[in-house]
């Protein structure tokens, strides 16, 4: 008897935990929730893609590397000052060593501003060196560099170290650093990133379809592998 | 009595914070985005990391079901079964052990620290304390 009224007694804070977990659960989806509804930089071209009734394109237009005429399209939507895009540099230069005759790699620019402060500069500087030849290597010299520059007030100054670095005409890569035209080649990549639902970086478009998430080197060569297999 | 009661009652507050830490991201892990990191800066990189999952599964399930297993024992406690608090204990350790883990990885392994990662750590470590605070197993013998 006594302990059936025991285990009475047990039900309410039985249902006061399931309450309390139910609340936890709820608040959780609505953060994210909130969180998605958001728009994914500073830029001011609009939020996102819901609502719109066409199919985005990811276009294979930007950085190029590997084969230009290869079957299978990597893009990228990188930002400069995310440690996950730096960790993955490695990871694509590998699969691109590995298939370079069959892949061709395009990276677009997608700064993070909102979270990412000096984002926005840093893909400036790259696109700055790239008007001189010197996009891929000013794009290493940066992964490879961002914690010095990430949370600097002034990045410029590293920046600039790094241009001298790969022997730039420094004037014109400090008029082309803020140059509207650079700016607005970069506002298109985060344009063309938002329409087709790119929510974090970095985020990777297999032949124009999101690429599924990756957990490690190995299942990344293996999607890649695939990929380039079907296209034959 | 009221040691009980507030004792209780702290544990199931942070508990309950840490299911919706936990929870916040592993939901945002099932829409298949990372969020973003506004103090420490690495959760791009730590909550993409090999480390956060096991076997496809984010770990912050793992921390969920503790939480939740904690806010039961502690609303136990308060409604007059604190025995419940040797089990959350019980449950306490491992997962202190393994946040202890999970903070050695970030900082040698990844070297990259995640917000909710850090708040999950801080909220198991008082947790832990107010169970030592308890002394649970007096109340057993």
């Amino acid at each position: 008897m006594s302990g059936l009224a025991v285990r009475g007694s047990m039900v309410k804070p039985l249902l006061a935990t399931l309450f309390l977990i139910a609340l936890a659960l709820g608040v959780a989806a609505f953060l994210v929730h909130r969180n998605q509804s958001l728009p994914d930089s500073n830029s001011s071209l609009g939020s996102s893609a819901s609502g719109l009734d066409f199919k985005p394109v990811v276009t294979p237009k930007g950085w190029t590397k590997g084969n230009p005429a290869a079957k299978t399209v990597l893009v990228e939507f990188g930002d400069y000052q995310c440690s996950a895009c730096g960790a993955a540099r490695q990871t694509v230069a590998n699969v691109l060593k590995n298939h370079e005759s069959e892949l061709m790699l395009v990276f677009k620019q997608y700064p993070m501003e909102s979270i990412h402060r000096n984002s926005m500069i840093a893909a400036q500087a790259a696109e700055a060196a790239g008007r001189q030849f010197k996009f891929w290597e000013m794009h290493d010299l940066l992964f490879l560099h961002q914690r010095d520059w990430g949370d600097v007030p002034d990045p410029q100054t590293f920046f600039l170290r790094y241009a001298e670095e790969l022997h730039l005409d420094l004037e014109r890569f400090k008029q082309d650093l803020w140059d509207g035209k650079i700016r607005d080649k970069i506002y298109r990549d985060i344009l063309e990133g938002q329409l087709a639902s790119a929510r974090s970086v970095p985020t990777f478009y297999l032949n124009g379809s999101l690429m599924p998430r990756a957990q490690g080197d190995a299942q990344f060569e293996e999607i890649i592998a695939d990929a380039i297999k079907k296209a034959k | 009595m009221s040691k009980r009661l507030l004792l209780g009652g702290v544990l199931v507050g942070l508990a309950f914070v840490g299911m919706i830490d936990s929870s916040y991201v592993g939901l945002s892990s099932l829409q298949g985005f990372v969020v973003p990191c506004e103090i420490a800066g690495g959760c791009e990189q730590v909550l993409n990391s090999p480390y956060s999952r096991i076997s496809g599964v984010s770990i912050a399930w793992i921390g969920f079901v503790f939480y939740g297993w904690v806010t039961a024992c502690a609303i136990l406690t308060v409604f007059g079964f604190p025995r419940w608090l040797q089990f959350s204990l019980g449950a306490n350790i491992p997962a202190f052990a393994f946040t202890l883990y999970l903070l050695y990885v970030q900082a040698f392994v990844l070297r990259a620290f995640c917000d909710y990662c850090l708040l999950s750590a801080l909220l198991v470590t008082l947790i832990l304390g107010f169970h030592l605070f308890a002394k649970p197993w007096k109340s057993a013998s």
